[in-house]
């Protein structure tokens, strides 16, 4: 029997020498404001973006931060993750350019040549439908299962290039998770793109797999249901492995509450790494969630479903970690301070350059009144819990 | 993982909570507390083997708790139910000061006990379900039946005496049309019963896990006189019968098949004579009350409910209107180990586990019956209570 007690609640706890310095981007779900904090968790930079967060933001490497909003009258609304419009906002939070599709859900990419890919649902033909295995029976959306589609556009919306995932999986192989409903075939929920290659995460069909740019074949397919539960984010490690986030909502057998970060070789589709949490039920988010491979080699975990971040070595170490302090109403998910990915740019991170000076803390303002210096009008509820925890930090 | 918790009594509204002492069960380490509402530990029984089961203060001042199998090497690998979650080696009672007053060896006994009016003590039981009616066992995961067997389970009486005077197997009794199994449970563990309550009629209420159902079986025949589930809760724990005729019962959530992407627990209470929902709790978020699996929940005389976030630690009061009045979160964590295989308790977990897991929880009122004439006194384990008592959460 061992006992673990800390008394204090800060926002962050303290940083060890080997975390990777920089600032980290929280987008609150459903939020309208995205948040720059310091290794400290004091915010440093606020943008205001004029629709909720359907998704993430991220901030690119011109110094802009790109947006993925929320279209409310889009026809799949009400699917988790949806989208709608790409909005990217300058350091000011001044629009310079917009892109709708009402179709558009979770992760979006800028490619260096300043052109987007995004994705997107498409209907799966019916004759497609009939082969698909898996699934609870019956419960496609009035007979339509909608299946994941990546398209790339150039800064004026020009569709340049399709990926129409209907016409290159395979239905014997991508079964639907038994627990699922038939009104999506894959809900992918995350892409990365290195070289000519895309890594997606196809939760649905509880797999990874990468698409080669240049055929739309699958080139590498790793996972199933006694593999992997519902991965929610991917990224690269180099040209032999990829991570993987399994958040393990439908984990065959018991369920019980561990999700599970993988590092899979795609030369021999062995997992040559591993982490859980070392005590039960402490790392576990059922729907949000995400990952960074940090240039020195650490990782940034996002636990969404509980507004958690915290950076592991890959000796397991959490070097550093935070509790998004960032609350939203949301009519789906009620009060919560949930992210849907977290994103750490170092000093030297080009987007910040010529904006590192400009940093300095964003003063938030409570609700209660007279008790603070008020600077800014329309504080948020997620402000004054942030406000509460600053002063009881002493700052 | 967060080190940011705070652990003991966190949170106590004297004016509208439910005064009493609560029973805490550490999942698996053997040790058994009685806690008051401020958070000091009053009493302590030490097991000699570790308890993964239910442990209830009889009315009599003794404490009655399951058994847990052996772990490697010392366990018997060639038992029929090796390494299934909840299985037990049968039922101990103890009184006041640890001393063995009766013990009943049974291997195949799991989860919970209960003694009735007449003496005896009923307890759930894994039993084999005969290969004719297997054959026709729907749900669960193809070619995952255990060592060939479909198990479902049923309960034994036992008498003081330790004669078994009633033994009651399931498979006879459930529709094989209605009671489908989980379709990503292993077909092994068809039912998984995991509670039993002798109704003030004398009738059984049980619940099945992995067929989300709870049961009213007649005592007289054997025939299932009324369930409810399917559809409404998934892979719920220990129903309780309450005064108004409504059971209460711990909706876990775990494996929902209602299309939801999130995990979330509730506590509800239903009307067995029109099968309506007629409360229930739900936090805000959803997903910060979750526990897959264990827990349980208890009405208290004044309206509340004591909820037992098993698979967390956590237990709290909470009032008609879902307000928290007292909340405490267990700072003691017990190892788990991984030996079993597949399908040991803690097989995603690694060999590394540990957990601060609660089996159920109890709250004991002053003047009940097992609890008349003994010390209640902190100073009794004053040196406990310096390191883990009230005054350590001081500021």
């Amino acid at each position: 029997m061992a006992m673990v007690s800390k008394k204090v609640s800060p926002c962050v706890s303290s940083a060890r020498w080997n975390a990777y310095n920089g600032y980290t981007l929280l987008s609150p779900v459903e939020g309208k404001r995205v948040y720059l904090l310091d290794m400290k968790g004091v915010p440093v930079q606020s943008w205001e973006i004029p629709f909720a967060l359907g998704s993430h933001a991220e901030l690119l490497r011109n110094g802009n931060l790109l947006c993925a909003v929320k279209a409310p009258e889009g026809p799949l609304a009400d699917f988790e993750g949806a989208t709608g419009r790409l909005v990217e906002i300058d350091w000011d939070s001044r629009i310079v350019w917009r892109y709708e599709d009402l179709y558009m859900h979770h992760d979006f990419c800028r490619l260096a040549n300043g052109n987007t890919i995004v994705l997107r649902w498409v209907r799966t033909p019916s004759n497609v439908v009939d082969n698909v295995k898996g699934g609870l029976p019956g419960t496609e959306t009035r007979g339509v299962m909608w299946s994941d589609s990546l398209r790339e556009i150039d800064p004026t919306g020009k569709v340049v290039w399709e990926w129409l995932g209907y016409e290159h999986l395979d239905p014997k192989v991508d079964i639907i998770c038994p627990l699922c409903f038939r009104n999506e075939w894959t809900h992918a929920n995350s892409f990365v793109v290195q070289h000519s290659d895309i890594l997606i995460s196809l939760m649905k069909t509880n797999n990874v797999i990468i698409v080669s740019k240049e055929t739309g074949e699958t080139v590498w397919r790793w996972g199933g249901l006694l593999k992997l539960a519902h991965p929610i984010g991917v990224t690269w490690l180099d040209d032999d492995d990829v991570m993987v986030l399994g958040n393990s909502i439908h984990v065959p057998g018991m369920e019980r509450g561990f999700s599970e970060i993988l590092t899979v070789n795609r030369k021999n589709n062995n997992t040559v790494w591993e982490f859980r949490a070392p005590a039960m039920n402490e790392f576990y988010t059922s729907c949000k969630g995400g990952l960074q491979r940090l240039p020195n080699g650490n990782n940034l975990v996002c636990e969404g479903d509980k507004g958690h971040v915290f950076e592991l070595t890959n000796d397991k170490e959490i070097v550093w970690e935070l509790i998004s302090p960032f609350y939203n109403s949301s009519p789906t998910y009620g009060r919560n301070n949930m992210l849907f990915q977290a994103y750490r740019y170092g000093f030297d991170y080009e987007g910040l350059k010529g904006n590192v000076g400009k940093l300095d803390r964003v003063w938030l303002v409570p609700e209660k009144k007279g008790e603070h210096p008020v600077k800014k009008a329309h504080p948020s509820e997620g402000e004054q819990a942030l406000h509460e925890r600053l002063s009881f930090l002493g700052y | 993982m967060s080190l940011m918790e705070r652990y003991g009594v966190r949170l106590y509204k004297p004016e509208k909570a439910c005064y009493g002492y609560n029973l805490i069960n550490l999942y698996n380490s053997g040790n058994v507390f009685l806690i008051d509402m401020e958070g000091n530990y009053l009493h302590r029984w030490v097991s000699d083997t570790a308890i993964r089961n239910d442990a209830t203060l009889l009315p009599n001042g003794n404490l009655l708790y399951g058994k847990a199998a052996p772990l490697p090497p010392e366990t018997d690998m060639s038992h029929p139910r090796v390494g299934v979650w909840g299985i037990g080696a049968g039922l101990v009672e103890v009184d006041w000061e640890g001393n063995l007053v009766w013990k009943h060896v049974d291997t195949l006994q799991h989860h919970g006990h209960w003694r009735m009016k007449n003496g005896n003590t009923i307890y759930p039981v894994s039993l084999v379900v005969p290969k004719e009616i297997a054959d026709k066992v729907k749900g669960g995961i193809p070619g995952t039946e255990d060592r060939g067997m479909v198990w479902t389970d049923g309960f034994r009486e036992v008498t003081p005496g330790g004669e078994i005077v009633l033994e009651w197997n399931a498979a006879y009794y459930l529709d094989l049309k209605r009671h489908v199994e989980c379709p990503v449970c292993f077909r092994g563990d068809w039912t998984h019963m995991n509670s039993i309550e002798e109704l003030p009629d004398g009738n059984i209420l049980t619940s099945m896990r992995n067929i989300s159902a709870i049961f009213i079986v007649d005592k007289a025949n054997g025939r299932i006189k009324w369930d409810w589930g399917p559809g409404e809760v998934s892979h719920q724990h220990a129903p309780t019968f309450l005064e108004n005729g409504n059971i209460l019962l711990f909706d876990n959530g775990a494996h929902r098949q209602d299309g939801s992407l999130i995990s979330y627990s509730r506590v509800v209470e239903v009307n067995p004579a029109t099968n309506r929902i007629e409360w229930e709790y739900k936090a805000d978020p959803p997903q910060s009350f979750y526990s897959s699996l264990i827990s349980n929940a208890q009405r208290l005389p004044n309206g509340n409910t004591l909820i037992c976030e098993g698979m967390k630690g956590r237990i709290f009061e909470i009032t008609m209107d879902g307000e928290t009045v007292w909340e405490y979160l267990s700072p003691f964590y017990s190892p788990l180990l991984s030996q079993f295989g597949k399908v040991s308790l803690c097989a995603q977990a690694g060999t590394k586990s540990v957990t601060n897991s609660l089996f159920r929880a109890y709250r004991y009122l002053p003047d009940y019956p097992g609890l008349k004439d003994k010390e209640l006194n902190p100073q009794k384990l004053a040196w406990f209570n310096r390191l883990y008592g009230p005054q350590f959460l001081e500021e």
